[in-house]
């Protein structure tokens, strides 16, 4: 070393730059909270004790409890949607490729709850009866006409699920599409059958870049089921408004709903922080 | 099959062409590699090297001529004066003697190294897991990476990475072994270790195909070079006369352009 040749420096500290735009930028958004905050609390825009009442009363739990079925069923539904969606885009086939891309611009482009309210209303009057019949049986399975089989549940989920479906095309067609081009000549080059190289290469790595967004369209999902209560499903948001329409506390209900909206949201949350760390991206 | 060729050429390019519509990769190539031969196709950028690699195992499709791969039409099937397209899975069965080695690795990058050799003989020959196990571990060490089979490839370097490709490669005990620009993408020193696991392939008699830019390759692995301009073939010599004494005034340029850049 050439410690000896150059002049020993003095030991002092090191004192780096306070980054004051920072500090003060957060104080005051600091402040504007608490201002919210405070005013809410001053004004008692809400009575915790009815919030307290109604917040785990078996109407309130169990239409929590139908959101979460319908939401969590709508994505699994609109996954596999998405997926032949996503795979009929991707597949070089004109006409498959038009059939697909329609779909998506009629879903995607067209408000949830106006599919809803026309699929509930429009499915019975297409196809008055329902008929299924498996061969080797003397009885039909299902001989009823269409309107009781349909029932809220059945017409919210189909609607949510196709026009999620839409959404998850898109997501997963991207999916597909970010994974490198040269993973796929490797795997062809090896041997693979087309139908190999997609359950081994493609959409190991095409699943792990779509979670991100997809646990994104299940929290969505969860809370668009409150529109089934627009055909009468008894889910949170109208077991909420039912019992605010005869008590009149508007806000309290409304915000025991919000509490259980938000308990769903933590619970997607947690599945795709977990479903991020057993397949970490490589 | 009165047209195949001898069946001692592992590889026997016979009037092959390549076009993407009007644009045309290459014209009217022919050459014979025997088995155990190692050929290094050079040439500059965009001699179409590459695609014919691609070629010989159908990653792309030709516009003309005929390639056999030790006496199998590749890619066709020859009926009444006609070529018919193979089925997916008659083209995948053809390719599974056929290895190839990429520019960029392109290591399957969900699985480990080990896992990535294991592929092909799991998902391909359906091999149990624990013989493709044994092989995978065998082959990893035969290119220096035993201690890294637990390793993603985002974990190795570039010459590593590579290792594994041949090592993946080699898993399905390819008759011939195509290696697209396999040390293009690495620095020197790495590109070394890379050059040193194919002189090792090509002392143990695999016979390969080799398109590269790196010269060293060619002349110390290499036992003939193939030489591409201008969408053909413009000199096919064995690697000693190419480099001492090339024919063709073309090869003289390229040579000489490369020198100069040293």
């Amino acid at each position: 070393m050439t410690a000896a040749s150059v002049p020993s420096i003095p030991d002092l500290p090191i004192i780096h730059r306070r980054r004051w735009g920072s500090w003060v930028l957060g104080a005051f958004a600091l402040f504007v909270v608490a201002s919210i905050v405070i005013a809410s609390i001053r004004t008692r825009i809400l009575d915790l004790s009815v919030v307290g009442e109604y917040i785990f009363s078996p109407m309130i739990v169990m239409g929590a409890f139908n959101a979460l079925v319908l939401g969590t069923l709508a994505l699994v539904i609109a996954s596999i949607i998405g997926f032949v969606v996503a795979l009929m885009r991707v597949s070089g086939n004109p006409i498959l490729m038009a059939i697909s891309a329609t779909y998506v611009y009629l879903f995607r482009g067209t408000p949830m709850l106006i599919q809803l309210v026309f699929w509930f209303n429009a499915v019975p009057i297409m196809f008055p009866n329902i008929y299924l019949a498996l061969p080797f049986m003397d009885a039909p399975l299902i001989n009823a006409p269409t309107t009781a089989v349909v029932t809220p549940f059945l017409a919210a989920l189909a609607g949510l699920s196709l026009a999620e479906g839409a959404y998850m095309g898109e997501i997963i067609r991207g999916g597909i599409l970010a994974v490198d081009k040269g993973q796929r000549a490797a795997a062809t080059a090896l041997g693979m059958t087309q139908l190999k190289v997609l359950s081994q290469v493609i959409i190991p790595q095409a699943g792990r870049i779509i979670i991100p967004a997809a646990g994104n369209q299940y929290i969505m999902l969860l809370k668009s089921s409150s529109l089934a209560s627009a055909i009468g499903y008894l889910e949170l948001l109208r077991v909420a408004t039912d019992i605010y329409s005869s008590n009149f506390r508007v806000v309290e209900l409304l915000a025991v709903a919000a509490f259980w909206y938000l308990v769903m949201t933590a619970f997607a949350t947690a599945i795709q922080t977990v479903l991020e760390k057993v397949f970490p991206q490589r | 099959m009165s047209t195949a060729p001898e069946q001692s050429h592992a590889v026997s390019m016979v009037g092959v062409s390549k076009k993407w519509g009007a644009v045309s990769a290459f014209t009217d190539v022919s050459f014979d590699v025997p088995q155990g031969e190692v050929v290094a196709l050079l040439g500059p950028s965009g001699a179409g090297k590459s695609t014919l690699l691609r070629c010989v195992n159908h990653l792309e499709t030709i516009s003309a001529g005929r390639i056999y791969v030790h006496g199998d039409l590749i890619g066709y099937r020859l009926d009444k004066e006609a070529l018919y397209e193979l089925s997916d899975a008659d083209i995948s069965r053809q390719r599974q003697k056929i290895g190839m080695v990429f520019q960029h690795f392109n290591l399957f990058k969900h699985m480990t190294a080990l896992q990535n050799v294991m592929s092909g003989p799991v998902h391909v020959l359906r091999a149990s897991k624990a013989e493709a196990a044994t092989l995978a571990l065998d082959l990893l060490d035969k290119v220096g990476l035993k201690a890294k089979a637990g390793a993603y490839p985002s974990e190795l370097s570039g010459g590593q990475q590579q290792r594994v490709a041949i090592a993946r490669a080699l898993a399905m005990r390819p008759r011939v072994l195509l290696l697209d620009e396999p040390t293009s993408a690495l620095d020197p020193e790495l590109a070394q270790e890379v050059v040193e696991t194919i002189r090792r392939l090509a002392e143990e008699g695999q016979t390969m195909l080799i398109a590269t830019h790196d010269m060293g390759l060619a002349r110390d692995v290499a036992d003939r070079v193939i030489f591409m301009e201008g969408g053909g073939l413009a000199e096919d010599a064995s690697s000693k006369d190419f480099f001492t004494a090339p024919k063709s005034e073309r090869a003289r340029q390229f040579l000489a352009r490369l020198l100069s850049a040293h």
